[in-house]
Formats: structure tokens, sequence, C-alpha cells
């Protein structure tokens, strides 16, 4: 699998004064706040121990480097067997043991502990059963998710996926898949056109435009693993659609139609009754509806006011005000999964860079800095961080950030990248 | 032996008193051997024989046998006129159908004719369609995430308006485009107002707005994949495309 990791610690310093009139305060992620974890070689019998420590170890520990929980400790590692006070002493807080076998029919087991140093007591047990079919690669995921649950109440999201568009030619563009770590990429759509816009269910439903027809398309499944239909327009011509978005109750589809006049508004339709109901006002542009996680509100973009601005309203189209204050350009609200925040991009001086709301706070923190154009920003599952398309590289690709902006992962190396959308895996 | 001096004149006498006293033949025996003579004067002819084969001409009793002389002529005549008349109208029907050929010949040259004439003209039409579509439908541009009509295009949509009406049947596709610089979905939506300018400038300069689609594709079909100024600009575009 070719996988290129680059962690950027970007200069946060030398941005500040350029970004003083958008920024408040750079979000920063303190590493002592991570729980330092250390681990011992596997054990293993029954299967070769240089691909464990390639698909095992390896993915496990960058898992965990990503987990933003957990810092890894790498330096000045005790012997395996050293008691549970040398590692302590070397800063370990949790010591993670794990011991591979291979069952008679060739089944694989992994048995995990981990051990609170301090306490000299264990804290995490697990044992993972896979059958011949299932990498090596994905024990490792799920044991991090399984460690970051035990550590912070929610599973982790290192066996996430991600879901984004990716252009095949000029015109055509389909929607692929994934994993977190850039490895098992599958192609969703196949229909040699220009598709767009993805979105997921909870459930794994997938809806997206696609223009296959001639003119836009809402097409989708309506049920898990169903085939791909068309939602909408189902007769006559439906003018410009786009960006459709799930609901989270996977019931309706909030999306845009654009009207003859210029003006594009956000609609929501009602999967069950096929009904599409008209939210804004017919007032410009109004795009990029994302709701929050209780299907309640709607974020979106508008241009009402002038220039584009991120807009909040309820899901029947009223109490409407802006959420932006600040800059010219704001636009792609993406609702955290918490509901607590909206990340967003905003451009300055021809820069597009990503940014969070804090609903809470009434503020809006920078994430990237300005290095290039970082765009279409969402939400990975546990709300920790951000995927997101750059062209820091050349042709758009996609990356992930923590909040802090520090920890920025390329995610692949596959160019013209666009709409990324993060879920989980299991 | 005396009476035999007798009766050999007797029977001479009887003799001949029988045949010179052989019953006339009545007028249907007549008729019924003239149709006979006549029946194989015809097919004389037919065999190819000349009319003075009369057998009933050379026969004997040539004189006794007169209507049969007449039936073998007239079934000979007979044979001969009817085959003058097949022939004449043989000949006519060939003539006839001669002159029918060349009618339909010239009907169908005229026909012809006609139809490359027709498709001439179609195909100059359709050149003359093409040429004034190309001259007419020339692309339009816009400022960053703007979409007024420039001034400076305003030619160019009188073209596109004056192509129209001189055009009645044509239909057009007005697509919108943007440059790079911008979200894809907003893009999208920024597309759709460029195509609907340009719409409602037709429509002020007269052109019924029902011939017109709109549709954007944002900027997700750039001409020019550069990320500076000279390339946005020629992203920045509204086209029209015949539908």
């Amino acid at each position: 699998m070719s996988r290129f990791l680059i962690r950027t610690f970007l200069c946060a310093l030398a941005v500040p004064g350029l970004f003083a009139q958008q920024t408040e305060v750079v979000l920063s992620a303190t590493s002592s706040a991570k729980l330092v974890l250390a681990m011992t070689s596997p054990k293993v019998t029954g299967l070769d121990e240089a691909k464990v420590g390639t698909e095992f170890t390896a993915v496990l520990k960058r898992d965990l480097d990503e987990t933003g929980v957990i810092a890894m400790l790498q330096e000045g590692l005790p012997a395996d067997a050293a008691p549970v006070k040398a590692w302590k002493e070397a800063g370990a807080q949790w010591l993670l043991s794990t011991r591979f076998s291979r069952a008679a029919n060739g089944d694989l087991q992994l048995e995990a502990s981990a051990l609170d140093t301090a306490a000299e007591k264990g804290v995490f047990t697990r044992t993972y059963n896979a059958n011949r079919i299932v990498p090596l690669r994905h024990l490792a995921h799920y044991l991090a998710d399984d460690l970051v649950g035990r550590l912070t109440g929610e599973k982790g999201v290192a066996s996430s996926r991600i879901v984004f568009v990716r252009q095949l030619s000029p015109g055509v563009k389909e929607i692929f898949q994934v994993d977190r770590d850039g490895a098992g990429l599958v192609q969703l759509t196949r229909h040699g056109s220009l598709t767009l816009s993805p979105t997921v269910a909870p459930d794994g439903r997938l809806a997206y435009v696609t223009y296959k027809g001639g003119a836009p398309e809402i097409w989708g499944q309506r049920r898990k693993d169903g085939p791909h239909e068309k939602f909408y327009p189902l007769t006559g011509a439906g003018g410009m659609v786009s960006t459709p978005v799930w609901s989270p109750d996977g019931k309706r589809l909030a999306f845009v139609q654009g009207d003859r006049r210029g003006n594009s508004d956000i609609m929501v339709l009602d999967l069950l009754t096929g009904r599409a109901r008209r939210l804004t006002d017919g007032n410009g542009i109004s795009t990029e509806p994302s709701w929050n996680p209780q299907g309640t509100q709607i974020a979106f973009t508008s241009d009402r006011e002038g220039g584009p601005q991120v807009f909040l309203m309820q899901d029947d189209g009223s109490n409407l005000r802006r959420l932006t204050g600040e800059g010219l350009y704001n636009a792609s609200p993406a609702w955290s999964p918490n509901g607590a925040m909206v990340a967003y991009v905003s451009r300055f001086e021809g820069k597009f860079d990503l940014f969070v709301y804090k609903l809470g706070e009434g503020k809006a923190y920078q994430i990237t800095t300005g290095v290039s154009t970082s765009e279409s920003p969402a939400w990975s599952p546990d709300e920790r961080r951000l995927v997101f398309t750059s062209n820091r590289f050349g042709s758009s690709q996609l990356f992930t950030t923590d909040l802090s902006g520090r920890q920025i992962v390329r995610l692949t190396e596959l160019s013209a990248c666009q709409s990324p959308r993060w879920l989980r895996g299991r | 032996m005396r009476y035999g001096i007798y009766l050999v004149p007797a029977a001479i006498v009887l003799t001949l008193g029988s045949l010179a006293c052989k019953p006339p033949k009545t007028a249907e025996e007549i008729k019924a051997e003239t149709q006979a003579a006549f029946n194989e004067g015809l097919q004389a002819f037919k065999d190819g024989k000349a009319r003075e084969t009369n057998p009933y001409a050379t026969a004997k009793d040539a004189k006794a046998i007169p209507h049969k002389i007449q039936g073998w002529n007239d079934g000979w005549d007979k044979g001969a006129a009817d085959k003058a008349a097949a022939d004449k109208a043989a000949a006519d029907q060939a003539a006839a159908d001669r002159a029918a050929a060349e009618a339909k010949a010239a009907a169908d040259a005229k026909a012809a004719a006609e139809e490359a004439a027709r498709k001439a003209a179609e195909a100059e039409k359709a050149a003359a369609f093409r040429k004034a579509a190309d001259a007419a439908l020339v692309s339009i541009h816009f400022d960053y995430d703007k979409s007024e009509i420039k001034e400076k295009d305003r030619a160019i949509l009188q073209g596109i308006s004056d192509f129209m009406k001189a055009f009645p049947a044509a239909k057009l596709e007005i697509e919108g485009h943007c440059d790079e610089r911008g979200t894809n979905e907003y893009n999208l939506a920024l597309g759709n107002k460029r195509a609907a300018a340009a719409l409602a400038y037709l429509k002020t300069l007269g052109v019924d707005e029902a011939r017109f689609t709109t549709i954007s594709y944002g900027k997700e079909k750039p001409l020019c994949t550069e990320a500076k100024e000279a390339c946005w600009s020629q992203n920045r575009r509204g086209e029209f495309k015949l539908k």
C-alpha cells in the first residue's frame, strides 16, 4: 500500500500577524494532556514476526499518535522483560502488551492488555479474533480505537473511512472511499460523468450529485448496501441541484436548488414522502447546508449580505442569523459531531484557510495558516480532527489536521481530490 | 347365262345411278365443313404454311367444295389478320412502355435534381447556421465572485440575440463556470447565478427565455488549470452551447 505520511509542524508564530484581523487565538494542543503509552514487542507464534512488525505494530503506533489523546513513548525504552517500574521511570503511563497466535483452522487471535504503570494494575484487556481475510492493519485499528475508548469514553476513529470525489479525466469525476490511514482505496461510483458532493448517512447509505443525464441530479441509496437510484428530481428537469447532505437520522436530505433567476435555495427532501420543501427565501445564493447533530438546525453559506458568509437557521427556515463576522469570504460550514463547533473556510489575501467557530464562546479560531489554500473541512467522527483538501503539494489532495493545526497529515498521494466526508468504519 | 348380259349394264346403271343420285349436302353439313376447313386454314397459318398450299383448291373435287376452299382461305386470312393485330398491339404496347419509361426517367431525374437542390439548400442553410452559431456563440467573462454582465460582453450577447432571432428554431444551453478559488459548492451556485445573468440579459434583448436552458458547472470544468489570474479569468465564463 502506497502511503505517504508527513507531519508538518507549521510555524504558527510567523503567521498570527498576518491573520490578526480574523484570528483571536490559535488552539494549542499540549502534549502534557496526552497519555504516554509504551508498547512491548508483540509475542508472536504461528506467523511471521516481520509481517506483524510492519502491518500491525507500525500501523498501531501511527494510529495512536494520530488520536490526539495518546502519545507513544518512542525513546529510552526498557527491555521488553523489564519490570513495570522501569517502564514507569522511562515515562510510560500505560504499558501495552500484545500476543498473536494462530488457531488450528488458520484463524488469528490477538490478545491485548494494558497496565497502569503507577498503580501496577490492568486497565485494559481485550481479545480479537480474525479470519484470514481480515488484514493485520485492521486489528491495529480496532485495538487503537478500543484503547482510546477506554481512555476517553468514546471509541477512536482509527478504523474510520473517508469518502471523497476524485477526477479521473477532465469532466469525469467519481466517488471513492479510502481508509483513514490512506489504505484500501475503493471506487464507489462509475457514472463516467461529473459526479460530486458525496454525503454518507449514519448507516452508510451514500447520496451525491451526478451530471450523467446532462443536467445535475441527486442520486443515492434508499437502503443500506442498496442500488444507487435517482432521488431528485424524480420527474422533469430540476435545474441546478447540488450539495445533498443527509440529516443525522438519515431520513431527510438537505440539498440546494438553483432557479433561473440566479438564486440558490436550501431545500429539504423527505425520502419517505418524496416531498421537497424550500427553507430559504430566494434571496441570492444559499448553499452548503450542514446539519447540527440533532437535525434541528442547518448552517449554510449565503451571499445575501454581499460576499459569502456562514448563516444558521432552524430546519424549518426560521431564526436565520449570521454566524461569521469578519472576512469577506467565509464558506463551507461543517457542524461538528457534538454540535459545539462549526468549521468553515475563510479567504484572506487570496488564500483559503480552515477556521473553527466555537458556538459556546462566540469566537472563531484559525486552524491552518496560509501556507496554501485549504478547503472543504469535514469533521472526524470523534471531533478531534478535520479532513480537508489542500494544494500545498500541487494538485488538490486530502489531508487531516488536529485542531491546533500543528499535526497535519497527508492522507493519500492521490491527485485531484475534493469534498471529503469522514465516517465511522464500524 | 343370257341374263348376265343385262346384269352387268344394270349394275353399272345402278352404280352410276346411285352415284348420280347421291343426296345433296344439308346446310349444316356445309357449315360444319366450312368451319373445319376454316380451322385447318387457321392452323396452317399458325404452322407457317403459305396461302397457296390450300389443299382443297387442288383437290380432285375442287369444284364441288368451293365452301371448303373458301373456309380454309378465310381461316388462313383470319390467322394472318390476328397475327398482324397482335403484332401491332405488341408494338403499340412496347412503344407505350418505352414512352412511360422515358417519362418516369425524366420525372425521376427531375425529382433527384430537386432533392439534390433541396439538400444543397439545406446543407447551405446548415452551414450558414453553423457559421452563424460559431460566430455568435462566444463565451462571456466575469469578475471574481461576480455575476454582473460586463460592458465589453454586451456586444457578444447582442450577437447571440441576433443569432436567435435569425434562427427561430435554435435552442441554447447557457453554462456558468467559475475559477478554482472558492468552495466547490459555492461555485456551483455562483455558476448558476452567472448563467442566470446571461439569460436575463438575453431576455431584455427580446429573445424568448423558453429557448434557453441554464446549467452550472461551478469550478468543475476549467479551461485552464494554472493557479494564476491569466488562467482564472478564462475560467470565469459563460458558455453558449446549441441544444
